[in-house]
């Protein structure tokens, strides 16, 4: 879709234009579903599970159902629908055994939440506890209790996962590329390390929410906060073998999604609630504490990496070995832990490599997609190993990095060849560096530290990241012309703050040649009239549905040329238009407005020709093939998006105390659409990167609870804690075959933020940092080699924390 | 709110005490409501009578003399500790901590008297109040009683306070204005957050003051410190009077180190 | 209880339960959805509202306790000429994604600058501190407020290397 347009020629790509949605979000007038109610609306609450793994032995609902108000309650044990993106595990409660704390294990339907409330609290389960597995190194134990006994016999997609019946591994993706035993043996240098995240949460400022009406004749409607309203009403009907046409899914405006919200969720929940309540709608709002536990998280990693290093300072050999955390279900997690391993060795050409990629059930609340989808976590364990073994071979980080980066001629871990138009990493690498002054401080860092006290270090990292998708990722765009030629424009994917209607809707304008004020992109999706698209996660959205829309574009003046041409006679290779008519190229003066032919054009004896004006763009990923699952050899790359931070961090170290002064990010956008939107997800990206570097992370003590499911406990950035100086840049490699040469940016902004942060504190005091978040005190123990606490899953669970009601409860029982 | 209750909002202090007779531990006195709103709606408090202390009359009361002190009235939030002129210039100690509370919204609806009746071991109003020889003045049905701060936390979000008693007001001594200090609090975040662990190192005519937060069951104080002494034989000092724990937030190892480390700071900045 | 009160000027008289807070109030008797919860707690802000000329979280006051009160919501910030100042500034800059947090953030920027008309960008980032947002990164909105309160370009610049 790249055709060779100058950016002087483009009237609208490459430009700034306000957002489309901005007027109704700033004035409070957009409606979420949680704004939303329903004529009838009832609400609901669930009955969660107070241990990470119990038998469920008896459920007594008579006490709920009986209290003013409710209208229906269910339990697990009258469902037997499971549900599962890759493999399907999940019951929609829980049935027979609970599976992580915060698990539903019953539901209730009443006319305010308050009675929905009472009567889950009043519901009786009667629980056997049963020893949880909780650290997924501990799963992987030939004794350890097993998560799902049943792997065996459950769905999945057999072409692209590997369950291991019998153990907790829900996927195993292998990766062989060249040979590694020779590698290494050739090495001048061989280092192995093992990094670590803990399980983090989205925090949407929405939470989970949906309204559902399963109506008479099984019609059920379902209004939600969700990323991918095709992805919900497919996953739905295979959960309930209904057709698809029976399910319609609406999704108005989001309230931040970031990956937590891509696939299903409160759905069926709540549909279940509305078909036990006689086809009362309901609704399900998830509160803040269970987005944490009921909902949920990014799973945890440890990442192994072992890197053999000739004298040249290339790499020779790298063996790379992954264990996700998946929590109780699979979820995501497989297809997180299918990207991570093919992307595992970031942007450099490693020429032998071996990867083992392990998704691994546990006790705890499950993990899925989030921005960046496992690229953020093996990052931070990659670009900190990047780091130290540059360390270790007596080289410049930077340069060791620069010596190993992908360029075109490389060949990727899954043999793509990288060519010159895949993207510029070194360039994004050499930027960010000079952003922050890298390798030297200037003449006033150098006196800020005499005067402080504090160490000032810099710290650069690398990322790339391609859409983890199928091969056959599609999408389509409609465009119908309205009565007055202008245009509005109809999609399924959403937009839940990214921007990329605003980026859309310049697209069809610039190739409609419209003013922008002619170009309306439809805010509400709805799957009965909206086209198909997958689902809005990737980073991908731009890139497919830019296409689409392009191609829809192209279609609509197609049609409307062939009216045209009727109507002024023309040959079809005559005519041209403006923003208002079709005119003869060689006559100006001979038009159609294309007002006058929108919804068929009149002759003056009243004959009509032609009819309504749309146009059909269609789009597929191209060119994609699934991987050998023993190799792990094929195509899965759509695209690939390189970036860099850079860093300058103030450590005091004494403490470990410390803050972000600057940051400079670059990533190759191919073509920046709307560059404010670019900086946005830059910069918005980039904090929640910081976010994840510096504060956030699930907490648990050693039953499995979770400890910290509030903003009291689980922090997340705040104004204040954004660097001083935040500068954004663009490398524009052009995508031959992106819109208008763009690639996508959502995602990667996030990636390797937290191994820059690493890498400037190790350059300012020598802080060798290996788990994340860095906290003062992990800083604080780096400093003085004390051991690190592992407090994610804690034996001294007590404390002032107000956030574990549920704690403080079993205290006084027991 | 799930939780039910009956509110009440007496016009006057001898009709709110009434209640707080008659409903004893079942009723709660809603200042700004930003500890017991937040308790209510997760299950922690469960009164069946919330009294809104905010319409007396005398509520807002924020006013100095040199006879009487500095009165705080027991609904002056902190906001209008940080907007009072007073305040700010013979009592920074008060408006420091108060600035390090919460945000601002928060700081607008909280008051000093819930911060202290709450009695979190994290509380940032008590370490001044300590500092500056504040006292509270309760009342009840019987009568009033004022009791130093230094005997009014007994433990972690518990005080000397008995059912029906109702804080009137906090009396700061006219002798404590214009003592100076400083305070350092470790948070997870550079935005709000509760005190990871907290030191205001302050003067006083008897020598040096170290109170600290979050790093034992109530807030704690030491006195008395000879102010020759260097940093290190005050934090030796003040590591005795304190017993921090581990918890989700942080070690007791580090508080205890980051105690020092504050006092380390801190020390040349009160000694100048 | 029958509760008395102002929002954007107009009177209510309404039965608000007791145990109902001002956020919940305005959401589901009022119908002005402009307010939003996203915790519950008083720690991220998306419930400001001003009480008698001050912001607060609204989830953390009862409905009863504004008996007599006077309330202003997002939507009393568009006048009848359309998008107030800082609104303007807001679109302009490209201060929201999702748009959760902006009603909220719009009235605690509209309380800062009641107070400091021309704040520093340390002053900017401490009066929002109390409202999360998970998409923007906080800098464009602060851009925005510089640049409605007429401090610099209030515009960032995205570099082409
Ligand atoms: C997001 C958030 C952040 C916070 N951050 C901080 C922080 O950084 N530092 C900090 O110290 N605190 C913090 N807090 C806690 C809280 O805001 C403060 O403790 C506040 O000062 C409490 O005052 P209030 O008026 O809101 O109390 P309320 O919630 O109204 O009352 C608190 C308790 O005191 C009782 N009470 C109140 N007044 C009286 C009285 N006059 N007589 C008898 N009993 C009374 C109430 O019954 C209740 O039990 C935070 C709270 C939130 C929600
Ligand atoms: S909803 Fe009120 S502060 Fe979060
Ligand atoms: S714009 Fe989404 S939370 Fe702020």
């Amino acid at each position: 879709m790249f055709d060779q347009v100058r950016p002087e020629d483009l009237a609208f790509v490459g430009k700034d234009s306000g957002r489309i949605d901005a007027t109704e979000k700033l004035t409070g007038e957009a409606l979420y579903v949680s704004d939303m109610t329903v004529p009838g609306m009832l609400h609901a609450a669930v009955k969660r599970s107070p241990h990470a793994r119990a038998r469920i032995l008896r459920i007594d609902t008579s006490k709920a159902a009986a209290l003013p108000g409710v209208r229906a309650v269910v339990t697990g044990a009258e469902l037997d629908y499971r549900l599962g993106l890759y493999v399907v595990d999940k019951y929609i409660l829980a049935k027979g055994e609970v599976r992580h704390y915060g698990e539903a294990v019953a539901a209730v339907a009443a006319e305010t939440y308050a009675q929905a409330r009472r009567a889950a609290d009043a519901i009786i389960v009667e629980y056997e506890p049963l020893p949880p597995v909780l650290h997924h190194m501990d799963a992987l134990k030939t004794d350890a209790p097993l998560v799902h006994p049943d792997l065996g016999s459950y769905d999945h997609i057999a072409a692209v996962f590997t369950p291991k019946p019998g153990t907790n591994i829900a996927n195993h993706t292998r990766l062989r590329k060249g040979d590694t035993e020779k590698g290494f043996a050739e090495s001048e240098w061989v280092v192995e390390r093992e990094y670590s995240c803990p399980s983090v949460q989205h925090v949407p400022m929405e939470t989970h929410v949906a309204i559902a009406k399963w109506a008479r004749g099984d019609q059920v409607e379902i209004w939600t906060s969700a990323q991918s309203p095709f992805t919900v009403r497919n996953l739905f009907c295979h959960a309930f073998k209904l057709p698809h046409n029976n399910v319609r899914v609406h999704i108005p405006y989001v309230g931040g999604g970031f990956g937590g919200k891509a696939g299903i969720g409160v759905e069926p929940l709540a549909a279940v609630l509305s078909r036990a309540a006689g086809g009362k709608a309901v609704k399900f709002q998830a509160t803040r504490e269970e987005e944490f536990s009921l909902l949920p998280c990014r799973s945890a990693l440890t990442y192994r990496i072992k890197t053999g290093v000739g004298a040249d300072g290339k790499i020779k050999a790298q063996e790379m070995t992954m264990y996700w955390d998946s929590g109780a279900y699979a979820d995501y997690a497989v297809n997180v832990t299918r990207a991570s391993g093919y992307s595992a060795a970031g942007p450099y050409e490693i020429p032998a490599a071996s990867i083992d990629a392990y998704t691994i059930y546990t006790n705890k609340p499950f993990g899925t997609a989030y921005r960046g989808f496992g690229h953020v976590e093996f990052h931070w364990g990659l670009e900190r190993h990047m780091e130290l073994v540059a360390k270790a071979i007596g080289m410049d980080p930077l340069e060791f990095r620069r010596r190993n980066a992908l360029r075109p001629g490389s060949i990727t871990l899954t043999g793509e060849k990288i060519t010159d138009h895949t993207g510029d990493v070194v360039k994004c690498m050499n930027a960010a560096a000079e952003a922050v002054g890298y390798g030297t401080l200037s003449p006033e860092e150098a006196e800020r530290e005499r005067r402080t006290g504090r160490k000032i270090g810099k710290g650069v990292a690398a990322l790339h990241k391609a859409p983890a998708m199928p091969s056959f990722t599609a999408t389509a765009v409609v465009i119908k012309m309205n009565e007055d030629g202008s245009v509005t424009v109809n999609l399924a994917l959403t937009d839940y703050g990214q921007g990329t209607y605003t980026s859309i809707r310049q697209i069809v304008a610039e190739r409609l040649g419209f003013p922008l004020e002619k170009v309306k992109i439809s805010f509400e999706c709805d799957t009965d009239k909206d086209p198909y698209d997958w689902q809005t996660v990737a980073s991908k959205g731009l890139l497919l549905s830019g296409n689409a829309a392009i191609l829809a574009a192209e279609d609509l003046l197609a049609n409307a040329y062939e009216v045209a041409a009727q109507v002024l006679r023309a040959n079809v290779r005559d005519l041209d238009h403006d923003g208002t008519r079709i005119f003869l190229r060689h006559n100006p003066d001979e038009s159609v407005e294309f007002a006058k032919i929108a919804v068929g054009y009149a002759y003056p004896n009243g004959n009509g020709i032609g009819g309504p004006i749309l146009g059909v763009g269609r789009y597929v990923a191209q060119g994609l093939s699934n991987l050998n699952k023993e190799t792990g050899q094929g195509n899965p790359a759509l695209d690939w998006t390189y970036g860099a931070h850079g860093i300058v961090a103030e450590v005091d170290p004494e403490t470990g105390e410390y803050e972000v002064l600057k940051i400079a990010s670059v990533f190759d956008v191919g073509r920046a659409i709307n560059p404010q939107i670019v900086r946005g997800q830059s910069i918005g990206g980039m904090v929640q990167g910081l976010g994840t570097a510096v504060c956030e992370g699930y907490i648990y003590d050693d039953k499995g609870i979770l400890l910290n499911p509030s903003f009291t406990d689980n922090k997340i950035p705040t104004a204040k804690d954004i660097p001083e100086v935040i500068e954004s840049a663009v490398v524009e490699t052009p995508q031959i075959d992106g819109p208008y040469g763009a690639r996508g940016v959502g995602e990667h902004s996030m990636i390797s933020v937290a191994a820059a942060l690493g890498n400037a504190i190790q350059d300012a005091t020598g802080a060798e940092i290996v788990h994340m978040p860095l906290r003062f005190e992990d800083v604080w123990r780096a400093l003085r080699e004390k051991t690190p606490i592992d407090n994610w899953i804690t034996k001294s669970p007590l404390g002032s924390c107000r956030s574990a009601p549920e704690l403080r409860n079993r205290k006084k029982d027991g | 709110m799930v939780h039910e209750f009956q509110y009440r909002a007496p016009s006057s202090r001898p009709e709110l005490l009434a209640l707080l007779q008659e409903h004893g531990t079942s009723a709660k006195v809603l200042a700004g409501g930003t500890d017991l709103l937040p308790n209510i709606r997760m299950g922690i408090a469960k009164p069946a009578y919330v009294v809104d202390c905010k319409r007396l009359p005398e509520a807002d009361r924020l006013v100095f003399s040199p006879s009487e002190g500095l009165r705080i009235g027991h609904g002056v939030t902190i906001s209008a500790i940080l907007r009072d002129r007073t305040v700010r210039e013979r009592f920074p100690l008060l408006a420091e901590a108060a600035h390090e509370l919460a945000s601002h919204q928060v700081r607008n609806r909280a008051t000093v008297a819930g911060n202290v009746v709450n009695a979190s071991p994290c509380s940032d109003m008590a370490l001044p109040l300590l500092c500056l020889d504040a006292e509270a003045v309760l009342a009840s049905v019987s009568g009033e009683r004022t009791v130093s701060f230094r005997e009014f936390f007994t433990g972690p979000k518990a005080t000397v306070m008995k059912p029906g008693e109702f804080l009137a007001e906090i009396r700061v001594p006219a002798a404590a204005a214009d003592r100076k200090g400083r305070y350092a609090k470790l948070k997870r975040v550079k935005g709000h957050d509760l005190g990871i662990v907290g030191v205001l190192l302050a003067s006083a005519p008897d020598g040096l003051r170290a109170a600290v937060s979050s790093a034992a069951p109530t807030p704690v104080l030491v006195s008395g410190i000879d102010a020759s002494l260097d940093a290190q034989a005050v934090d030796a000092l003040v590591q005795k009077a304190i017993k921090p724990i581990d918890d989700v937030r942080c070690t007791a190892e580090y508080r205890r180190y980051m105690v020092g480390a504050f006092i380390r700071r801190l020390l040349p900045e009160v000694n100048r | 209880m029958t509760i008395t009160l102002t929002v954007n000027g107009v009177p209510y008289t309404r039965d608000a339960a007791e145990n109902k807070t001002l956020l919940h109030f305005l959401r589901e008797d009022l119908g002005l959805t402009g307010t939003k919860e996203g915790c519950g707690m008083g720690e991220c802000g998306a419930c400001t509202v001003f009480l008698n000329g001050r912001t607060v979280n609204s989830c953390c006051v009862l409905a009863v306790e504004a008996d007599g009160a006077s309330i202003e919501t997002i939507e009393g910030e568009a006048g009848p000429a359309g998008l107030s100042e800082i609104q303007k500034a807001f679109d302009r800059n490209h201060a929201v994604q999702c748009g959760f947090c902006t009603p909220g953030m719009i009235l605690s920027v509209k309380e800062l600058l009641k107070a400091k008309p021309k704040p520093t960008v340390a002053e900017i980032k401490e009066a929002i501190e109390g409202n999360f947002c998970r998409c923007t990164g906080y800098e464009q909105i602060v851009e925005a407020v510089l640049d409605v309160t007429g401090q610099g370009t209030g515009k960032g610049r995205l570099d082409h290397v």
